[in-house]
């Protein structure tokens, strides 16, 4: 299974993905319509793109009740609209917070654009890769606890 | 009428005296005169901010703009601009800044917020969504930036709010003191942050879920990909990428025209010591961005060893990084990290701040200040505990900190010498460039609508020395050698409207115009894929050349004329003691004759002529200046 992982030194916080994956998907500019979601800390100078894990199975698409979100033959995670009643338990079940909904309480779940992630694609620094290794840092809180021990900053 | 996208379509009016809020429709035909950001600004303040009005009274507004690609993916348009008449200065005050504060205003649903009035009790204002709230500040009165942002962000439960905050030295009325978003995004220059203060206003928060959407998704996709393309085939990228603004230092060293030891001399011998380039070495650990920037060139440094082993922040930015080393003569490359972190967190523009020392530092060489005067300080050139102790006083108002709160003008005339030394135009101390070495740019500290400064115009061409681009532009091949004067004029007001329009539209100038990837041409076309606005590239020039007259008229108004568009006295008699640009003088008033006639301002006054005004559509000036008596020949 590939999934996309970060280089939380590399990113820098610019935040072209979430313009890259709102637009891309809902047609708009709008980081509450993006289904990567960068955690930053100013003071730190530490940024984190929250997103997908591609775990498998999937505890979203297990949690789902009407069986709108599946994982297609491809491996991606697709939402069958007409099917999803908006109750919110994908959101409660992906264990990264990488799922959210929408004013319209539809979910917003990375489909990884289809096999092709354009967030991995045009990401200015090269934070993110799609590849098939272990993610490293479950949480971006340790991600950001392993890189201030790094250097030497006692938050 | 139809839809105009890529704005928020919002702006936001608050009475900070009554505590009510008023939200108007932004205005098409405003939006098609001046595009957003600076261009909306500089028409409130016109409108709305008569002459003789005390910056610091209730009548002073202040008003915060962002422009129509901000909170799109178009590469670095994230700005905003902060206007107000200036308490350091007297005349028209603005600032700009990036960061990702601007984005989230658009979020939250406004492209401007004006604030009017003076609220008794400290508060911060939380738009959230559209909805204001007065958010009670009394317990954030007195701390610093650092300590307000993580206050509120606990006092809202809310990380990902974006916080536009002054510092103590706003709250004590120092009249440089800044605006600071994320931290250490500063729009620090003319004092916005002291009127802010003045008006009880701690911070401005925002917080949005809305969206932006642009009129021609597809098209507007394309030129996204073209920029980005050019952006990352640019010669500049990499060095950008490395040590953002602070790869200046070596180059101007290199040239001679560092701003050294008060503008003495224009070569630092130590400058490798503190240079952008051992900065990338020994100090970055990472790279930040502003918001949807495709060249991200903030970076993030921590201090491994030494008296400083600890210190981490963002930048400093070239001319931070400049002002508190050559102009200073500190050649300790952790003092100026320190004296910029000092700045950043206790609110003081950090290049008004070091003008102020190093101009005391200049009267302390030449026996013109004494150490009592200077509360016991040994001011010699390059005293890092001199340097840091008198940031302290200045922010806290204390001793002769005091005497240096209110500029180096003002300084100058309480102490009542050293006014030819201090390094400014109409009040804003001049920039780390020295302008005998930059003819154009000086020219540009001249004629700026907000002093002495280099983002009205920043003639960057005059760098690459190459007559060719002269003669290309402007037909006058002369117009692109750093020291020759011929052409000059056209070259300075072709690129304040350049820079007008860049401001307006609230992208980086940095990369936009330094590396000419958003020419006139090229900004008509994102302008109507995102707004569906259909502008030419002459009427899109013409918007930064209705900006810049908007602007001198408000001067004007407050009694600007021809003598005050000239350069300190330094400048004009002596020349630089070595290196390339050394034996030169810089001549002024061939070349303001020569703008004042390509800007159509008369040239015995320096005021914009009436046909001028009409040409840009703004009779209503005209009758405004007619009637207080300055008519416009």
């Amino acid at each position: 299974m590939r999934r996309i992982l970060v280089d939380a030194v590399k990113c820098a916080g610019c935040r072209y993905c979430e313009m890259l994956c709102s637009f891309h998907h809902e047609g708009k500019f709008s980081p509450s319509l993006s289904r990567v979601t960068v955690i930053k800390e100013d003071r730190y100078g530490l940024d984190y793109p929250v997103l997908c894990h591609q775990c498998d199975p999937c505890p979203s698409v297990e949690a789902c009740p009407t069986g709108a979100l599946r994982r297609t033959e491809l491996g991606v995670i697709s939402l069958d609209e007409e099917a999803c009643i908006g109750c919110g338990r994908c959101v409660e079940a992906c264990p990264y917070d990488a799922v959210k909904l929408d004013k319209a309480s539809r979910p917003l779940i990375c489909d990884l654009c289809g096999g092709d992630p354009l967030c991995v694609k045009r990401c200015p620094t090269g934070a993110l890769t799609f590849t098939e290794a272990e993610v490293e840092f479950e949480k971006p809180e340790e991600a950001f606890r392993a890189i201030l021990r790094r250097w030497g900053i006692d938050a | 009428m139809p839809k105009l996208y890529g704005y928020a379509g919002k702006i936001l009016r608050v009475d900070l005296t009554k505590r009510r809020v008023h939200v108007a429709e932004l205005d098409r035909g405003l939006a098609v005169q001046f595009l957003g950001g600076r261009g909306f600004n500089s028409k409130v303040l016109y409108d709305g901010v008569g002459p003789h009005t005390d910056p610091l009274g209730p009548e002073n507004r202040l008003i915060f703009a962002t422009g129509p690609l901000v909170g799109t993916m178009f590469p670095t348009a994230c700005r905003f601009n902060v206007s107000a008449k200036s308490p350091l200065t007297g005349i028209l005050g603005d600032s700009n800044a990036g960061g990702h504060f601007a984005a989230e205003l658009k979020f939250a649903g406004y492209d401007q917020v004006i604030l009017e009035g003076r609220s008794r009790e400290p508060l911060y204002l939380f738009i959230n969504d559209g909805e204001v709230e007065f958010g009670d500040a009394s317990h954030l009165w007195g701390k610093d930036v650092y300590e307000t942002d993580e206050m509120i962000r606990a006092d809202l439960g809310d990380r990902r709010i974006q916080t536009a905050i002054v510092g103590p030295a706003a709250e004590r009325g120092v009249r440089y003191a800044g605006i600071y978003a994320n931290l250490m995004r500063a729009a620090a220059r003319t004092g916005m942050g002291t009127v802010m203060a003045s008006k009880g206003v701690k911070a401005l928060v925002v917080r949005g879920t809305g969206s932006i959407e642009v009129a021609d998704p597809r098209r507007f996709e394309e030129i996204v990909e073209e920029v980005e393309e050019e952006i990352y085939g640019h010669e500049q990228y990499w060095p950008r990428r490395r040590m953002g603004t602070t790869r200046i230092l070596m180059m101007a060293n290199r040239a001679g025209f560092l701003p050294t030891r008060h503008y003495t001399s224009g070569i630092f011998e130590y400058a490798e010591e503190v240079s952008g380039e051992r900065l990338a070495e020994e100090y970055n650990v990472k790279t930040r961005g502003c918001f949807a920037c495709t060249i991200p060139c903030s970076r993030f440094y921590v201090v491994k060893e030494g008296r400083f082993a600890g210190l981490y922040g963002e930048g400093p930015e070239y001319e931070a990084l400049g002002s508190f080393t050559a102009r200073v003569g500190n050649r300790d490359l952790d003092l100026a990290l320190k004296a910029n972190d000092m700045c950043n967190r206790l609110g003081l523009d950090a290049l008004t701040t070091a003008e102020c020392i190093s101009w005391a530092m200049e009267l302390y060489e030449k026996g013109l200040l004494t150490r009592e005067e200077a509360d016991g300080l040994d001011l010699s050139w390059g005293n890092g505990e001199a340097i840091l102790t008198l940031i302290e006083k200045i922010a806290q108002r204390e001793g002769f900190g005091d005497v240096l709160a209110d500029g180096s003008r003002a300084a100058a005339e309480k102490l009542e010498r050293g006014l030819e030394l201090t390094m400014q135009v109409k009040g804003l101390d001049i920039i780390m460039a020295d302008p005998r070495g930059l003819k154009g740019f000086g020219l540009g500290y001249a004629v700026a609508s907000r002093g002495g400064d280099h983002l009205r115009s920043e003639p960057f061409i005059e760098l690459s020395d190459d007559p060719r681009r002269g003669l290309e532009m402007f037909g006058v091949p002369e117009a692109t050698l750093r020291l020759a004067y011929r052409g000059k004029g056209k070259l300075v007001s072709y690129f304040e409207d350049w820079c007008a329009v860049i401001d307006a539209l609230e992208v980086c100038k940095n990369i936009m115009e330094n590396m000419e990837i958003l020419p006139f041409e090229r900004a008509a076309e994102v302008i109507e894929a995102a707004t569906g606005l259909s502008l030419s590239a002459s009427e899109v020039r013409l918007v930064g050349e209705r900006i810049v007259n908007l602007e001198r008229a408000f001067n004007v108004r407050e009694g600007i004329r021809r003598k005050d568009d000239s350069l300190p006295r330094r400048f004009r008699e002596e020349t630089l003691p070595e290196g390339p640009s050394s034996g030169t003088v810089f001549e002024q008033e061939p070349m303001l004759d020569e703008y004042y006639a390509e800007r159509g301002w008369d040239r015995e006054t320096g005021i914009p002529r009436r046909g001028t005004l009409e040409r840009l559509g703004l009779e209503y000036v005209v009758e405004d200046l007619e009637r207080l008596g300055v008519t416009p020949p």
